[in-house]
């Protein structure tokens, strides 16, 4: 019995077309029958609809190396909802580790096998309380407002951009009490108390001392030789050496990066503005190649924003909104 | 302050790393239910050490190898500390053995008193005064290259969470169970990373009617004043990079009469934010627009963090007048920010992808709060300079609950600046270049305090000040021979040592000036090439950019070397007082090694040792003196 499956396609495909080829090839052998085929910006904008629990397989096509996979984030719930249960979805990567994990999907990552995810389950369109861990704790508005989940409904694409409807309330912050947190170790400590420690009375009469007196005091440089003494090191350090700073009067050539840094960026900013609002509704997001990057996050500001993002530095903006640099611009 | 927690987080912080760090720690032990006092030292009441059975130390190092301002002092009233108490000489030698303590020092080692100020601590409180340490204490350097973090790749925040962690695990290890709100003891839980701690005192509504227009005051710090502009001049040309200010004010009540302070001394100034910033956030967070300007009182008094940074508080208490006084929308955040606000990114509505986007924001607002890395963080807010105002601005769907703002936003903390009247002088003159640089980000960054002061007019009198005492120059060295070396702004103190007239400081001054060009930034140059003709100073100014006017030398210090011979005899002989004043970073390094030099070339120092032995002893005897920011 042969498979059902769907073959989606990055828009830079179409320039070396033997991927599609070896890829219907291959999905042969294992006797998959690609059913559809579609360009992935189809999909996102929403002029191609996918077939609610069909597939048993899907394969995205792309030329960007695994580790630099964009995708558009709001399509893996949708890919979820074509599969099938205990269907396969390959071609994506950890990079969307966490939405694969909230949409449903087990991540297989396994020598013997290539790398895809499993659609484990339907995704839950109940909303999902944050439990509290521990009864002691009140809270101020606990009530009966709850977080939502993720929404399975498809997301409006960007040129229509219509709101969609919430049922639900959005997540209500909750507030802890100061109350419930003084746990100050009053039992605990009495027997924690060594027969050599002096008792507080006895060195309550060192308190009073009321001189400003320095001959009373110690030197303080005296304390300190020079010497670094034991100090305990780190284990493991996780983090990445973070970019060097430039100090006030750098000579190293690090303030000189600095600049030119901010100028490429700044003259990035230039070309952007000069969009004009027509141009700018044109630009899709998903495509790669494009005047904008293809991780369809250049309106969301910085925060989300690629490294070679042409708009970083600009505040976040609405697609399809001419950006208005005299707004913004307030220079040197 | 008073606490009575028996786990205190105590910091010293110069720049606001320790604190950030401090604030994480007490929010993190809080979340396991363990109760934290969370103060600056200086701040520590001394006499409440007896109760404290666990104490945890986080203090970075000034460039001079001294405690941060705030381990050292108190910010109001008393002039006794934690610290000053340790110092007494007549403490027995178990005086601190009821305590378990772990210290964390942040430094630079580019320096050469490498992380000091934990050091004196940890030798005072454990080897003298028998505190027992829980761990051997973590030494941070920004440069990685020496502490705790040497030769790792990682940064300061990698050796905070190593302290952490270390912390942690000891006390879940020690206290397992904690008491739930019946009494009975129950296992130790931690409370969720998406509920909102409520701070010990928050805002609320009075319920009054507000008066018309009422007066705006500062209650609760009694040594604050209100200054009045005399004068606001650019002294820089119009067409030079950099604006550097003369600064005139009075005190308001009392305009004529002197003020006591002396050359070193400095003016803390608390500066406060423009209107239309003020406007921009309350229409960021609209919700807080119909309650803006109605009068509020604490719950249950003055929150400590308002309290430590001094000036009093603002009347009437509005969230208005909170948003222009208190707290620094201007400011970059830190983690802690993220931290106290990344669950109140609830609003939908203005999110133009709906509730995928607010997720999306959710979770990188968790991201900048609790990723341990701080990369993302360190990119997208410390490296462009970006602030509290702009990342609401790109996260609209934060809506903040104006109750716990003095909680969860930062503060503005009040800045120091050099006095250069001289002493006594009624009218107080600062010198401050008014700080602006451009990043990525399209809008000019400023300085809040510098931009503050210039923007204020001749006449206003809401300036908020106070005079710090920093006994730098001692009085028995008056008289003796003064090498005064400062480039730039650097000259704002040691004006006012050359303006000590009665009686006459020194009878031979020596002032090394620098700067880029002579028709551009020599900072008062006539006046002081007027002192130089009647003989009051030898001047020595040095244009670094202009070939012109400065052919054959470029910085101070080498105008030191040139007049190496007649500079090491005073120094040597004539126990002159070398007065370094600037920058931080390379010049004041630049300007120790040249002395050295001139000590071992024409000071008869045959080496390194001995030259350094003898600057040491300079320094001791308050003979060298550098003041650095």
């Amino acid at each position: 019995m042969s498979q059902i499956g769907l073959l989606l396609i990055h828009p830079a495909v179409t320039t070396s077309p033997e991927l599609v080829v070896e890829a219907k090839a291959a999905a042969e052998q294992n006797s998959i029958k690609i059913a559809d085929q579609f360009l992935i910006n189809k999909v996102n904008e929403g002029s191609v609809k996918l077939k609610i629990n069909t597939y048993n397989v899907i394969r995205y096509l792309t030329p960007e190396k695994r580790e630099e996979i964009k995708f558009p984030k709001k399509l893996i719930g949708t890919l979820n909802d074509a599969l099938k249960l205990g269907g396969c979805l390959y071609g994506l990567s950890d990079v969307y580790k966490i939405d694969a994990v909230v949409n449903g999907f087990e991540i297989i990552d396994e020598a013997s096998k290539e790398y895809h995810w499993i659609k484990k389950q339907e995704i839950k369109t109940v909303p999902q309380a944050i439990s509290l861990k521990s009864k002691s704790v009140s809270t101020a508005d606990m009530g009966t407002k709850k977080l939502p989940s993720f929404k399975k409904a498809p997301l409006p694409s960007f040129k229509k951009a219509p709101l969609p409807t919430f049922k639900k309330a959005s997540p209500e912050p909750k507030v802890i009490k100061a109350a419930v947190l003084a746990d100050d170790l009053d039992d605990d400590l009495e027997d924690d108390e060594d027969d050599g420690v002096f008792s507080d009375s006895t060195k309550a009469r060192y308190l009073d001392i009321n001189n400003d007196d320095e001959d009373e005091s110690i030197d303080e440089d005296d304390l300190v030789d020079g010497k670094t003494g034991n100090i305990a090191m780190i284990v493991c350090g996780k983090s990445k050496t973070k970019k060097k700073k430039a100090c006030k009067d750098c000579t190293c050539g690090i303030k000189e990066e600095e600049e030119a840094e901010i100028d490429n960026i700044r003259s990035q900013q230039d070309k952007v503005v000069q969009f004009t609002e027509d141009e700018l509704t044109e630009v899709d997001f998903t495509i790669d190649g494009k005047k904008v990057g293809g991780c369809g996050s250049c309106s969301l500001g910085d925060a989300f924003r690629c490294t070679g993002c042409p708009y970083l530095g600009l505040p976040a903006f609405k697609p399809g909104e001419a950006i208005n640099l005299n707004s913004i611009s307030d220079d040197l | 302050m008073s606490s009575t927690n028996k786990i205190a987080i105590l910091y010293g912080s110069e720049t606001g790393n320790s604190q950030d760090f401090a604030t994480i720690l007490s929010q993190k032990l809080q979340r396991l239910h363990f109760a934290t006092t969370l103060l600056p030292l200086g701040d520590f009441n001394p006499n409440d050490i007896l109760k404290v059975r666990y104490l945890f130390i986080l203090v970075s190092t000034t460039g001079q190898g001294e405690l941060p301002r705030n381990a050292n002092e108190t910010t109001i009233g008393s002039k006794k500390t934690l610290w000053s108490l340790l110092k007494k000489k007549n403490l027995p030698e178990g005086f601190l053995n009821h305590i378990q303590v772990a210290f964390f020092g942040l430094g630079d080692s580019s320096y050469p008193k490498f992380n000091f100020a934990v050091r004196k601590l940890h030798n005072r409180m454990v080897n003298q005064l028998g505190a027992r340490e829980l761990f051997d204490r973590l030494e941070a350097d920004e440069q990685g290259m020496a502490g705790s973090n040497k030769g790792t790749g990682s940064g300061v925040e990698a050796v905070y969470f190593e302290y952490e962690k270390k912390i942690i695990s000891l006390l879940k290890e020690k206290f397992p169970m904690m008491k739930d709100s019946q009494g009975n003891k129950i296992n130790r839980t931690e409370i969720d990373t998406s509920l909102y701690l409520e701070p010990k005192s928050y805002l609320k509504l009075t319920g009054t009617l507000t008066e018309e227009k009422p007066i705006v005051n500062f209650v609760g710090d009694e040594s604050v004043k209100f200054g009045k502009v005399v004068a606001n001049n650019k002294l820089t040309a119009e067409d030079h990079f950099q604006d550097v200010r003369q600064f005139i004010f009075t005190n308001c009540e009392e305009p004529q009469k002197e003020i006591e302070y002396y050359p070193g001394d400095t003016a803390l100034i608390y500066p406060c934010n423009f209107d239309h910033d003020v406007d921009a956030f309350l229409q960021n967070q609209d919700q807080w627009l119909s309650i803006a300007d109605k009068p509020l009182e604490f719950t249950s008094g003055v929150p400590t963090s308002l309290q430590c940074i001094g000036g009093g508080i603002v009347q009437p208490l509005t969230l208005r007048n909170l948003l222009k006084y208190h707290i620094d929308i201007m400011s970059i955040p830190r983690t802690s920010f993220f931290m106290k606000i990344w669950q109140f990114a609830t609003d939908v509505t203005r999110m133009e992808r709906g509730q995928e986007q607010l997720d999306d924001q959710r979770e990188k607002l968790k991201e900048f709060a609790y990723d341990e890395d701080m990369q993302e963080l360190y990119d997208y807010c410390n490296r462009p300079r970006r602030s509290v105002f702009e990342i609401l601005d790109d996260f609209l769907s934060i809506r903040l609950p104006w109750e716990y703002c003095l909680d969860y936003l930062p503060l503005i903390k009040p800045r120091s600046y050099s006095i250069s009247s001289g002493p006594c002088d009624s009218n107080i003159e600062l010198t401050m270049a008014v700080v602006k640089y451009r990043t990525i980000l399209r809008k000019v960054r400023k300085g809040l305090c510098t931009t503050y002061l210039s923007e204020l007019l001749v006449g206003d009198n809401t300036l908020r000040y106070k005079i710090q005492n920093n006994n730098l120059i001692k009085k028995e060295l008056h008289d003796h021979p003064m090498i005064l070396v400062g480039p730039g702004v650097g000259l704002a103190p040691l004006l006012s040592v050359i303006k000590t007239d009665n009686p006459v400081i020194s009878q031979n001054i020596h002032l090394f000036f620098g700067c880029r060009f002579k028709d551009k930034d020599y900072l008062y140059g006539d006046k002081l090439e007027k002192w130089n003709s009647v003989g009051k100073i030898s001047l020595h100014p040095v244009f670094s950019r202009d070939r012109e006017n400065s052919p054959d030398t470029k910085y101070v210090q080498d105008v030191l070397w040139k007049l190496g011979p007649e500079m090491t005899d005073l120094l040597v002989n004539g126990k002159a007082v070398f007065f370094l004043c600037g920058t931080s970073g390379r010049m004041p390094l630049q300007v120790r090694l040249t002395v050295i030099e001139m000590l071992k070339k024409w000071g008869g120092f045959t080496d390194d040792e001995s030259a350094k032995e003898f600057l040491k002893e300079m320094e001791k005897d308050g003979r060298y003196i550098q003041e650095t920011w």
